[in-house]
């Protein structure tokens, strides 16, 4: 499995402002270093699949970038499956990984509602770092907004064959 | 040169790289905008200063150099013209000093407190502009830590050592600072009141899918001859973006000056990956 997220230095995080301040000690929350340690959900779909959504984010400040799909299910909704790609700090993997963990099996009206704040409350982010859960949140509701405007498009297209078609089969 | 990951900066290891032009005694940093306030420095030191009976509500009255009676007015006065012209007192020997940037007394040698209102350009005694080519920003870092380093104050107040540590503290921010384009660019922006928001996320599909595909093939990337390529095209990238923050910049063109600061900020993240990768 291409463990891209997994390749990051175990380092602990600095600060992102330039100047020289103290640092006081702080260590990544166990559950960010399992989601290092052991990703879920790293991957990709297709995206030119109609069933897919992809949310493509970044976070200026700090040169993050995070790439979250869901698959959808198209009668009922709901997501079926969901991979991430994220290049950024631990922080921004494990949340990353932990939006794909919860999206799954959920309505898609419903994962809009996911917070940063949780996020971050599960991962026990240090204030420093709740940029990145905000990240996480955007790549979700980028992902969903993609899959809407992919089956807006869609249904249009569709639309406009079926007139085609009648109008051929009335000339 | 600085190194990072140097667990000792004492004086000698800055020094050891010094170059044979750097003058022994360097002096101090004066500004051209100054004219009337000149003569204070050319004048022999004034015969000690003694307070007793006189009250220090107004203590830039007292100083006389022989026939040359300070007024207080006057130097508010031009202080109001000059943008530099600051009127500093040494607070060992309470000699009055227009010289900027302030950080060691010349009469006494004594070090200052940190003055926050000194930009890091008034530091290296240069102009608040991005383009600092053929600026020799090493020597003269070099040269104020060569009066500021804590290790040339062991013998003096703990007050001294203090400031001694906060001001080379400060000069090294400094250094680190304008010595680096995109650091520069963020501090530009910041002294003109625009911060970078840590909490923009950005959704721009063009850039974001440029970095992704590239942090995508260094990762991928076996061979050393592929992140070469990489790295040069990289710092291209970042040179052409950053002559575009300065014309930006330079029209007050702040949206653009962002756009150019994120570019060159992603940009650099991929360097700082392919250089730990080489």
């Amino acid at each position: 499995m291409l463990r891209v997220a997994a390749k990051r230095l175990f380092v602990t995080p600095s600060p992102a402002p330039q100047q020289a301040i103290r640092v006081l000690p702080r260590f990544y929350h166990e559950r960010v270093v399992d989601h290092y340690n052991n990703p879920r959900n790293v991957g990709s779909f297709d995206k030119n699949d109609p069933t897919v959504g992809t949310g493509l984010v970044g976070a200026p400040a700090c040169g993050d970038v995070m790439k979250l799909q869901i698959k959808v299910d198209e009668k009922t909704g709901k997501i079926v499956d969901a991979r991430f790609k994220t290049f950024g700090c631990g922080s921004a993997i494990a949340s990353s990984s932990v939006a794909t963990e919860w999206v799954k099996g959920k309505q898609m009206e419903e994962v809009l509602s996911i917070k940063n704040t949780e996020i971050a409350k599960h991962l026990s982010l240090p204030p420093v770092k709740l940029h990145c859960s905000m990240l996480a949140e955007d790549a979700i509701k980028a992902a969903v907004k993609d899959y809407e405007a992919k089956r807006a498009k869609a249904t249009t297209a569709n639309g406009e064959e079926t007139t085609t078609g009648e109008k051929a089969a009335t000339a | 040169m600085l190194k990072k990951n140097s667990t000792r900066c004492t004086l000698f290891t800055i020094l050891r790289h010094t170059t044979p032009s750097v003058p022994k005694h360097h002096s101090p940093l004066t500004f051209s905008s100054h004219s009337n306030n000149h003569f204070l420095h050319t004048s022999s030191p004034p015969p000690p200063f003694s307070p007793k009976g006189r009250s220090f509500h107004n203590p830039t009255w007292f100083y006389s150099f022989g026939y040359l009676t300070f007024d207080g007015k006057r130097l508010c006065s031009k202080s109001a013209e000059s943008v530099k012209a600051r009127s500093s007192r040494c607070w060992n020997c309470h000699e009055s000093t227009a010289a900027a940037p302030f950080l060691v007394c010349d009469s006494c040698r004594c070090i200052q407190p940190v003055d926050d209102s000194i930009d890091y350009f008034e530091i290296f005694g240069l102009e608040k502009k991005y383009d600092i080519e053929g600026v020799n920003l090493e020597g003269k870092y070099k040269d104020w830590q060569k009066k500021l380093h804590p290790d040339l104050v062991h013998s003096k107040s703990q007050k001294e050592r203090d400031f001694s540590a906060e001001q080379s503290a400060r000069v090294i921010d400094a250094y680190r600072t304008l010595s680096k384009p995109l650091s520069r660019a963020i501090y530009m922006m910041k002294l003109d009141g625009l911060e970078v928001d840590e909490e923009q996320t950005i959704s721009d599909p063009e850039l974001l899918a440029e970095i992704m595909e590239i942090r995508e093939a260094v990762e991928e990337a076996t061979e050393s001859e592929s992140l070469k390529k990489i790295l040069s095209r990289m710092e291209e990238n970042l040179k052409s973006w950053s002559n575009t923050f300065a014309t930006a910049f330079q029209s007050r063109n702040f949206e653009e000056a962002k756009d150019s600061i994120r570019r060159m900020t992603y940009y650099s993240r991929v360097i700082d990956e392919v250089v730990k990768k080489l």
